[in-house]
This record gives structure tokens, C-alpha cells and sequence, in this order.
């Protein structure tokens, strides 16, 4: 960040700001008035686009990028009431959501014609709205973009020769709100939060989701752009216990949103996915041990909770209550991840990513291999443990006050709202989720979690200041494992059935060692919410894209790569790399003897 | 009938493909501390590129001629792919956080198997590959496969080349520098992007040699036959002493034999009679490898590099 | 003088290979004094402090610190009450600074696992401690206004400060610094001399590595010099700078023919 800050304010395309902000904010009127046409004549597409004044499916998403691009080109009219919507003041914002529209929009046209067969399928009202999208972005081209003079651009854009400029333009300062209003912006924020989230799970055919991700991804830019998103984030800061308890009230609240089972399975199982990944997030981004076998400690918890579950496949006739078999799943994990680091985490470096890569393969073969024919016969071999009941929590009786046992099994109705199987375990996960969140965050910022990070910098120094490296990276490792294993007991649970294939390295489908590495690094390293954001898109993007069937792990590979071409420190930067913008506007004074001068001495 | 100079050349042979596909690992890792997750799927496509070539020649070529031929298919298909994902790939991401290069390197691979299994013609399934043909040869009690002279071959004449390379040439010894000190290398104006460029290529053409070697002797190549061999490959680079060139072919051999006489033996071992066999040699092979690193944690010709304060 | 002594260094020796590094060398350091350890490059003073802190295990001789041998593992060292610097100044660069300070409390703090789980009234009040001790130590070195800042964006002069409140943390008895004035001009080195008298004046003694002579004679009670691994001298001012051996170590003597036999154990 040491480059120069040379950016300009000028137009891509070289218009008068005045009348291409006008066009920009016609555009985007235009936009929304085209999503209540007809696009197409038949119902042949998916979400019947053929109604006049009702937009359907994918118009909704044309609705909502031309609405904020509206909101926020109005906002730099500096209308009053809407200013809180672009407090940088900068149109980078602007561009971003009028490109969202319009991808959101042609993407819809593309994919009419092309399932449909030819651009004769399109009605006026969808050329309508690929026209005034693109009016809107011209006019938003046309407004004064922070961006790379000529010759200096960095970054992707410098392709299309938009040579945008990441600049962090400094935000006015915030007029003090009183406390409580602070409290429902935060509630208001996680509401909407959770309404895209819920709308984005409840996708049920590939080409919404599609432009939803789309979308998504521009209106996060625009936002973080206009510099919304800082505010936000500002306030959540401020009040963390709420945006925490918000946080997992708005997730608690998912099922009661739902009408079916359907979205909670996988609503479950990317909460399983996301915990491990957060666990693995201790191991990798706090301690800096790479671990590429990590899932063998969810698989380590999900063979361990299988086999005490009583399931008729199980050579131990056991069956454990509730609360032990979630104990033993996380103690047998902690017991292999000592097992596995105490003879390796001696070493440095990158013979720990081999080793772990190897424990994975191991696992996953013995798992296999313990079948009676080719090992003893504990696990069943690749037919897995099958028919594992569901998990009973007992009844019991406190003072007099009767606790009814409950059967994560059947359909419970609270408040009149019926909770089915999976949203039971959704529940439960979602207790697990804030457990390993309350440890990683209370961890983290402790005498623990400094020595970590210590030694993930620089392990020789974090020995001279007197830290046992060795016993603090097993530590690290023997507590990921144990978060893996815990989730591990849940999955062998919600999936009635454990075997070797689900843990694999690399796969079509999460979790694996790849994925959740990748989840980890992708959403952003020790950080909390960068796992979970992570692990929620590399979980939802293989589901929801199935219409790319054969090409479906292709498209992911390839998306790992232009992320990390894009993003290399992940979607959602670490505390330290912000507090590293922001030092960014002081000068860098290595050359500098005075201001070392001045404080010098005692 | 004594079995154990069987199981030696059976070992030996494996151990050399694993070898050969490790230096491609160690050239990486020692210049750019790149665990070259893609190497794998490297090895594939030059199997893939020679088969091709293999399927282009008229029917009824002598392999005498045709083996020559795939192998310079291959090897063009590997060095290209490699040098390709080092340009586009890898090279935007030097300076970027340590990981982000090797989530690159998941994605790689993972990119370039798909590609296969999607678009080449039939690539779901194993592809028939040529085998050479004849009786295998009885040498003091071992029975080598006439396929496997190709390896014999070739792997020596491969680490000469390699050896060669490295000492006797500017650019060798400029690969040399740039391991020890990148940054000194720059200064005394050595092209480390060449050299970095020169390192995948290299260790690219070997992984093509090596997928002809695995081609020939297996009689098939598949779009998944990168992913365990190049762990193993990285196995025995490790065990070698990773960034020591000669390291990972030793590391191979030792990796090689190390599964073969496990694959033999281990069940004789009293207590063991369930351990043995071909399912568990994957487990004994990383067995092994865990404790190597214990004994010597730089591997096996890997020099202890003393932390400096 | 009396002091009473607190490292007592025996016949260290440290060899690579056939290479020599630092052989047979003595030192003693007494509670409140500033020992100087001079000597031209490569003469192994750098190896020297590794094998003190255990980041080396001498080959030959004994290493204690109040009357017990030291273990040669560098966090027991730490412990025990040594804290170092290094020469090319290895902070945790993606902390901030008062974190880097912080993880120097690490030896003198017990919280664990469970207690920072559940964040009791205890764990508590040694959090609270450790940052007001640390703070205090960004006061006495004059970083306190940047605690917030990146350790990686101070400019050189105060991470070489910053390392130095860093191993204070550790509440030692004994502090090594190697070569604290590297690459400083001389404003920043003379602030430097008024720093390790204020450490002194804390009670801890020093050893420091040092190239710049004229650094070591003002602020050193004792000077050792280190050539080709031996020491050939300690003493005062007078006797250091008037030994004839010192001279022909720093200016060169016309047959040396043996110069770098220790140059390539250091770098």
C-alpha cells in the first residue's frame, strides 16, 4: 500500500457530470419501470416473465439493482434523507450498482434467448430494460470516477479500461445518534441481511441465483464504495453485543421463515461446513499452521458419534445419550489431532501441510479399509455406518420443573409454526456455531490468541519472548480439532449416515479439506465472519449451480482462481489489514530522523 | 520362490515415476516456496498430450517411432500448461498473502481436471494407452515388463540431463542463486522470472516423462490419475528433503520401495495379518514419511538450514 | 566493585561443522552493570547471543543465569529472565503495537485456554494488568501515542524501540541487545545510550553487541572483544583501546591470512 495514491476524479466516458447524472438517474427510472413489462412470451422460462405490471423472478432482482442505483445517484444529489446512503460522497458507488443492474439484466436476456432458442423470444419490455440499463451505466460512466491515470492502473479493471481506484475517500464525521436508534439501525440492517440471505437460499432454479449472486455482489461494492458499509460496520463495532445477539437472531429466526425442510437441510449443513471452517480458521489463520486434512477431524467426530449412536451397523452396541456422544466426538478428535501434532508440529512450516494431507488420505483409506475383509471390521468399509438415529436430548427435572425430552427427529410446533427435522438440527447447529464463535473471538483476543499470532509472524521471536511454540501450536491444532469434531457429531446425525467418501481431500461437493481451506482463506484469515461468509457461498454456489452439471466444478476452480487474483487477502479484510488503510495517509517516514528524534530516549 | 528381488524392482521402478514427478515439486518449492498444488494434474495433461499424439499416428506405427513422438507431445502439453498458469496464475499473486497462491493452486488443478473430463473426447473413463509389446524380461529372478525400459531408461538418463543442468549451465546455476536469495539473485542481475519460468518448465517436461512412464506401464491414463500420484510425488519430495533436486529422486526410490515391500511383507509381521496388502500401502507410505520427518526433520538429503537471528 | 553475578557464560563454544564459530569464551555479567561486547564482522558475537538465549545448543560449555544452568531452549531462557533484541529487528509485524509489547508478557501471565473462554474476574484483572504494564513500557520508550499503530508501519528508529519495550515485558533481569544502533545517525544513536542508562536505572543489566566503539566505551562499564570467536580482551576503556590485538582486529595486520575462518558461521 506503500504505492502512490495518484488517482484522478474523471469520467470513463467523457460527458458533462450534470447531464450524465441526469441520464444515470432517467436510466435506472427506466430500468425499474421495464421490470413491470412483459420480457417474453412464454411461461417456458422459469419465474413467468410474461406479466404486465407485476414484475416475476428475475425482474424483482432488475427491480432492486435499478432501485439502489436511483437511491444512490438521488443521494448524490444530496436530496436530503437519503445522504446516509452514500456518505463518501464518491460515484464509484453509483457505477457499481449500475452495473449490477445491468449485468443482473442482460444476464436475464441472455439466458431467455438462449434456453429459449433466439432473441425472438424477447418481448419490448425486455429490450426496454437491456436499453435503459444500459443507459444507466453510460450515465454512470460518465460521472466522476475515482480511478488510475493513465499508465499507473492496477488491478482487474485496468482491462476494461475503467482503471477504477480503490480509494478509501474519508467519511464526514458521524452526527451522534441516540443509543437506541443506533440499536434498530443494527436490527434493521440484520433484517434486511437476513431477508437477502433467506431470498438467495430460497432460489429454487440456477438462473435466479445466478443474478442474485450477481447482484449481491455488486450492491456489496456499490455499498462499501458509497461508504454505507463503513458506517455499518462503525456502528457494529460500537455496539457488539448487539450486532452479535443480532446476528444470531436473525439466524435463529431462518426456520421460522421457512415452509418446508427443504432449505433448512441445506441451511444445516452450511452451518456444519461454516463451523468447521472457523475451526480450521484457528488452526490456519491464527496459528498459521496449514492444515490440508483438516475434514478427517470432522470425519473423526462423525465416525466416533456414529458408532455410539447406537446404529445397528455399529460393532459397539452402545447407544449414547445426546450430550455424550457430542463429548465423545470432540474428545476423540482432540485425542487424534494430538496424536497427529505432537510428532509433527516440531517441524516448520510446510511439512506440517504435507503431514496433515497425509493424515486426511490415511483416515479416509482406513475408514475404508476396516470393512472385515481388508482391516478388522469396525466401520463397515465404504458402505459407511448407516441408519443413525436421530439424537434424543433426555427429559429431566430441575426443582421441580419438568424439561420433556427432546426428539431431534420429529416436527415440533412452537409459537403455532411447525419445526420440522432439519430445522430442529438447524437449531441445535446454530447453539454449536455460537459455541466455536464465542471461542474463537474470547480466544483470539487473549494471552492465547496473541501468542498465536505471534508465532504464526515469526516463530523464532515468539520463542525469545517466551513462548513454547511447540505446546501452543498443538494447542491450536487440538482445539480445531475438537470444533471439527463436534460439528462432526451433529453431521453424523442430520446425514443418518457416516461414510469414508464424505472426507475426502478434493471433491464436487463440501465439505472437504479443499473447500474449507478454501472457505477460510476466501472469506479472509482470522477473521470470524470471513469463514462463514466463506464457507456459506463455496456451499450454496455448487447447490444452486447444478444446471452447470458436468461443468459445475470447472466453474468453482475457476472462481477460485479470479478470486484470489482479485481478493488475495479474502472477501472480508482482517481487523490488521484495516487498521493498514487506514495508516496508508501517513507518510512513510523510514527516511525520517526528527519524529524518531523527538520521542527518542526516556 | 523367493519373492523380495521382485518386490525390490517392482519398488524401484514406482519409486523412480514418483521420483521424476517430485522434482518438478522440489524446483517449484525451492525457488518459490510453492507448494505447485497443480503439478499433479501437469503429469495428467502430458499423459493426455502424448496419447494424443499416439491417436493421431497413422495405425500401425512402430512404437519406436511413436514413443519418441508422444513424448514430445507431452512434454510440449505439460511445459505449455505450466508455464501458462505460472504467467497467468501464479506470477500476478508474488507478494500476495503466503496462501493465496496455493488456494490458485487448488483451483488449478482442480480446473485443469475438469477440462479433461469435459472436453477431451471420452476422457469420463480410463483411456486405452499403448503398452509395449513382447515377453517381459527375466533378469536374476525379477520379471521386468518390456513397457517398464521405458522408465529404465529414462529416469537416469533424465537426473544426468538435470545434474548437468544445474551445475554446468549459466542458467542452472543461476537457478541456484535465485534458491539461496532471490532478492541478491535480482541485484546481480539474474532474471528470476525466467528462472521461475525455467523451474516449471523443467519440472513440467519431467512430469511428462514420467506420465508417458505411468502411461506405458499401466496401459491407461485418467483425468484423476494426477491427483494421488502427485501427493505422492510431493511425499517423496518431502522425504528427500524438499528443494534438493537429487533429494527427490531418492525420496522417490525410498517412497517406491518403502510401498512395494509394505504391500509384501507387512502382513508376515506378527499381529499385522490385516495391514497388509495393496489397501493399506497408501497408509504405510505416509507412515513412512511421518517418520523420516521425525528422525530427520529435513528430510533425507535435506540440509539443516539453522534458524538465523 | 561487588555485584552480585548474574550470567555466568563457560567456555561457550559453538562449532558448524569443522567450522568454529565461538570458541571457549567466558563472560560473566554482575546485577546493574552494562557489559559491551565488541568485535569486527563475522567475529561470531552474533552466534555468541543465540547460544546464550538457546536459539543455538553450544557445542561445549555452560550457560546460568543466577546460579542454575540455563536449558538451551529460548522460551525457558526467557523465562528464566533473559530477553533479547535481534539485529535485523524481528517484530510481529501484523500486530499492533501494543500487542507486540503485550506478547511479551506472555511468561509472566498464566491465563489459559478455559479462563479466557470464560473471561472470570481474574482473567480480567491480568488482562488489565498486562496492558497497563505494557503501556507503561510504550511511555518509557516514547511509543505510546502509536500503541494502535501497525508494528510493520513505525518507521526504523521506533521498531528498534519497540523490540526493546518488547523484552522488557518479559520482566527481565537481563537484557541482550545486538547491535541496537544499526543503521541509526547519531542523534538516534545518542538517544539510544540514554535509553539502555534509563533500562539500567530500571534495575536490568545489559549486555550489548556493538560494531560502533565509540557507543560502547560511553556507556559501558566492561568491554569484551570478540575475534575470529575468541575473546582476546575485556576490560575497561583504557584496556581495550590500548591492546594491541584490538587494533590489529579492526585495522588488520599485514599477514593475517586466516580472516574469514569465522565470517561464514554469521551472516
Amino acid at each position: 500500500m506503500t504505492t502512490v495514491r495518484s488517482t484522478e476524479t474523471t469520467p470513463v466516458v467523457p460527458i458533462p457530470s450534470g447531464p450524465a447524472r441526469i441520464l444515470t438517474a432517467a436510466g435506472a427510472t427506466g430500468t425499474a419501470a421495464s421490470a413491470f413489462l412483459a420480457w417474453t412470451w412464454t411461461s417456458g422460462f422459469p419465474g413467468d416473465l410474461t406479466v404486465y405490471g407485476y414484475p416475476g423472478g428475475l425482474q424483482w432482482l432488475t427491480l432492486a439493482g435499478a432501485l439502489i442505483t436511483l437511491l444512490l445517484t438521488l443521494a448524490s444529489y444530496h436530496l436530503p434523507g437519503l445522504r446516509w446512503t452514500s456518505p463518501s460522497g464518491g460515484n464509484n458507488g453509483i457505477l457499481y450498482a449500475a452495473l449490477g443492474a445491468a449485468a443482473t439484466t442482460w444476464f436475464t436476456l441472455i439466458a431467455i434467448s438462449a434456453e429459449l432458442g433466439g432473441l425472438a423470444n424477447l418481448e419490448p419490455g425486455g429490450w426496454a430494460a437491456g436499453a435503459t440499463s444500459l443507459i444507466t451505466l453510460l450515465g454512470a460512466l460518465g460521472l466522476p470516477l475515482d480511478r488510475h491515470p493513465r499508465g499507473a492502473g492496477q488491478g482487474i479493471t485496468r482491462y476494461l479500461g475503467l482503471r477504477l481506484a480503490k480509494v478509501e475517500r474519508p467519511l464526514p464525521p458521524v452526527r451522534e445518534l441516540p443509543s437506541p436508534i443506533e440499536v434498530l439501525l443494527i436490527v434493521v440492517a440484520f433484517a434486511t441481511g437476513l431477508y437477502a440471505i433467506t431470498f438467495g437460499l430460497d432460489t429454487d432454479y440456477g438462473e435466479l441465483f445466478t443474478a442474485y449472486l450477481l447482484l449481491a455482489g455488486f450492491t456489496v461494492a456499490a455499498l462499501t464504495k458509497s461508504g454505507l458499509v463503513t458506517r455499518l460496520r462503525a456502528l457494529a463495532v460500537k455496539h457488539r453485543t448487539v450486532t452479535t445477539g443480532a446476528a444470531f437472531a436473525a439466524a435463529a429466526a431462518f426456520p421460522f421463515t421457512q415452509s418446508s425442510d427443504q432449505y433448512t437441510s441445506v441451511a444445516t449443513n452450511i452451518l456444519i461446513f461454516a463451523t468447521v471452517a472457523l475451526g480450521l480458521n484457528i488452526v490456519v489463520g491464527l496459528a498459521g499452521l496449514l492444515d490440508l486434512g483438516y475434514v478427517a477431524f470432522l470425519g473423526v467426530g462423525a465416525y466416533a458419534a456414529a458408532l455410539v449412536s447406537g446404529s445397528p451397523a455399529s460393532p459397539i452396541h452402545v447407544h449414547f445419550p445426546f450430550w455424550a456422544a457430542m463429548l465423545t466426538g470432540a474428545a476423540v478428535s482432540i485425542v487424534f489431532g494430538v496424536l497427529i501434532g505432537a510428532p509433527t508440529l516440531r517441524l516448520r512450516g510446510d511439512y506440517l501441510a504435507i503431514v496433515t494431507l497425509g493424515f486426511g488420505e490415511i483416515f479416509r483409506i482406513t475408514m475404508n479399509n476396516l470393512n472385515g475383509t481388508t482391516g478388522p471390521k469396525v466401520t463397515n468399509g465404504a458402505n459407511g455406518i448407516p441408519r443413525i438415529p436421530d439424537l434424543v436430548s433426555p427429559g429431566f427435572t430441575i426443582r421441580g420443573l419438568h424439561i420433556p425430552a427432546f426428539d431431534f427427529g420429529r416436527k415440533h410446533s412452537i409459537g403455532g409454526l411447525e419445526l420440522g427435522r432439519f430445522s430442529n438440527y438447524y437449531l441445535l447447529m446454530l447453539l454449536v456455531t455460537a459455541f466455536v464463535v464465542l471461542v474463537f473471538a474470547r480466544v483470539g483476543n487473549s494471552r492465547i490468541g496473541r501468542a498465536w499470532i505471534a508465532i504464526r509472524e515469526d516463530e523464532t521471536a515468539a520463542e525469545a519472548m517466551g513462548i513454547n511454540g511447540f505446546r501452543l501450536k498443538l494447542l491450536a491444532f487440538a482445539l480445531g480439532a475438537c470444533m471439527a469434531g463436534l460439528a462432526g457429531t451433529v453431521q453424523a446425525h442430520v446425514s443418518y449416515t457416516v461414510t469414508p467418501d464424505q472426507y475426502t481431500f478434493a471433491e464436487a461437493l463440501p465439505p472437504n479439506s479443499a473447500f474449507l481451506l478454501a472457505a477460510v482463506i476466501l472469506g479472509g484469515m482470522g477473521t470470524i465472519s470471513g469463514p462463514l461468509v466463506g464457507a456459506t457461498l463455496l456451499f450454496l454456489i455448487p447447490k444452486k449451480l447444478e444446471f452447470l452439471s458436468d461443468y459445475q466444478l470447472l466453474a468453482f476452480g475457476l472462481a477460485l482462481i479470479v478470486l484470489m487474483r482479485v481478493r488475495p487477502e479474502g472477501l472480508i479484510p482482517n481487523r490488521r489489514r484495516q487498521l493498514e488503510f487506514h495508516e496508508a495517509d501517513i507518510p512513510d517516514q523510514a527516511a525520517s530522523p526528527e519524529t524518531a528524534l523527538t520521542k527518542a530516549g526516556a | 520362490m523367493n519373492e523380495l528381488p521382485q518386490q525390490l524392482a517392482n519398488g524401484l521402478i514406482l519409486g523412480a515415476l514418483y521420483g521424476l514427478v517430485a522434482i518438478g515439486y522440489t524446483m517449484v518449492y525451492g525457488i518459490v516456496q510453492l507448494i505447485n498444488f497443480a503439478h499433479g494434474e501437469i503429469f495428467m495433461v502430458g499423459g493426455f498430450g502424448a496419447l494424443t499424439a499416439y491417436l493421431a499416428l497413422p495405425g500401425g506405427t512402430t512404437l519406436w517411432l511413436a514413443v519418441p513422438l508422444m513424448l514430445a507431445a507431452g512434454i510440449t502439453v505439460s511445459t505449455l500448461v505450466a508455464v501458462g498458469a505460472e504467467r497467468f496464475a501464479y506470477r500476478p499473486l508474488r507478494g500476495a498473502p503466503r496462501l493465496a497462491p496455493l488456494i490458485t493452486a487448488i483451483g488449478l488443478s482442480i480446473v485443469l481436471q475438469q477440462l479433461v473430463f469435459s472436453f477431451y473426447p471420452d476422457a469420463k473413463k480410463a483411456k486405452v494407452f499403448p503398452k509395449i509389446p513382447g515377453d517381459a524380461f527375466q533378469v536374476l529372478g525379477m520379471t521386468i515388463q518390456r513397457s517398464d525400459l521405458f522408465l529404465i531408461v529414462a529416469a537416469p538418463v533424465c537426473m544426468i540431463i538435470l545434474g548437468w543442468f544445474v551445475n554446468r549451465t549459466r542458467s542452472g546455476r543461476a537457478m541456484q542463486a535465485t534458491s539461496q536469495d532471490p532478492d541478491t539473485a535480482k541485484l546481480m542481475g539474474i532474471d528470476t522470472d525466467r528462472i521461475i519460468v525455467l523451474a516449471f518448465a523443467i519440472g513440467a517436461a519431467f512430469a511428462a516423462v514420467a506420465a508417458v512412464a505411468y502411461g506405458l506401464r499401466t496401459g491407461q491414463v485418467d483425468f484423476r490419475m494426477g491427483f494421488i500420484l502427485g501427493l505422492k510425488a510431493f511425499t517423496a519430495a518431502v522425504l528427500g528433503g524438499i528443494g534438493n533436486i537429487y533429494g527427490a529422486m531418492v525420496g522417490g526410490l525410498v517412497l517406491g520401495l518403502a510401498e512395494g515391500l509394505a504391500t509384501a511383507y507387512i502382513q508376515h509381521l506378527p499381529g499385522m495379518h490385516l495391514f497388509g496388502g495393496g489397501a493399506w500401502k497408501d497408509v504405510w507410505a505416509f507412515v513412512l514419511l511421518i517418520v523420516v520427518l521425525l528422525a530427520r526433520p529435513q528430510g533425507l538429503l535435506g540440509e539443516r538450514v539453522a534458524d538465523r537471528a | 566493585m561487588t555485584t552480585t553475578t548474574l550470567l555466568d557464560v563457560r567456555g561457550v563454544t559453538m562449532r558448524f561443522g569443522g567450522l568454529t564459530a565461538v570458541n571457549q569464551v567466558d563472560l560473566t555479567v554482575g546485577q546493574g552493570e552494562i557489559i559491551g561486547l565488541i568485535g569486527p564482522n563475522g567475529a561470531g558475537k552474533t552466534t555468541f547471543f543465540n547460544c546464550l538465549t538457546g536459539l543455538y545448543v553450544p557445542t561445549e560449555g555452560t550457560v546460568s543465569y543466577r546460579g542454575t544452568i540455563l536449558p538451551p531452549k529460548p522460551h525457558l531462557v526467557t523465562r528464566a529472565g533473559i530477553a533479547r533484541t535481534f539485529q535485523n529487528i524481528r517484530l510481529f509485524a501484523n500486530m499492533t503495537v501494543l500487542e507486540n509489547v503485550l506478547v511479551g508478557r506472555h511468561t509472566r501471565t498464566r491465563e489459559g485456554l478455559l479462563s479466557a473462554v470464560l473471561r472470570g474476574p481474574g482473567y480480567r484483572r491480568a488482562e488489565a494488568e498486562s496492558r497497563e504494564k505494557a503501556m507503561e513500557l510504550l511511555e518509557f520508550t516514547g511509543l505510546a501515542a502509536k500503541a494502535d499503530h501497525l508494528s510493520r508501519n513505525l518507521p526504523y528508529g521506533e521498531q528498534r524501540k519497540l523490540e526493546i519495550a518488547r523484552a522488557l515485558a518479559s520482566d527481565p533481569g537481563l537484557l541482550l541487545l545486538d547491535e541496537p544502533t544499526a543503521g541509526m545517525n547519531p542523534q538516534e544513536t545518542r538517544a539510544a545510550e540514554e535509553l539502555v542508562f534509563a533500562i539500567r536505572d530500571r534495575g536490568i543489566s545489559v549486555l550489548v553487541i556493538e560494531h560502533d566503539m565509540r557507543f560502547i566505551f560511553n556507556l559501558c562499564d566492561r568491554t569484551a572483544v570478540l575475534v575470529q570467536g575468541q575473546k582476546i580482551v575485556e576490560g575497561d576503556r583504557e584496556t581495550v583501546q590500548s591492546d594491541e590485538r584490538v587494533i590489529t582486529a579492526y585495522l588488520g595486520a599485514p599477514f593475517d591470512g586466516t580472516g574469514s575462518t569465522a565470517s561464514e558461521a554469521e551472516k
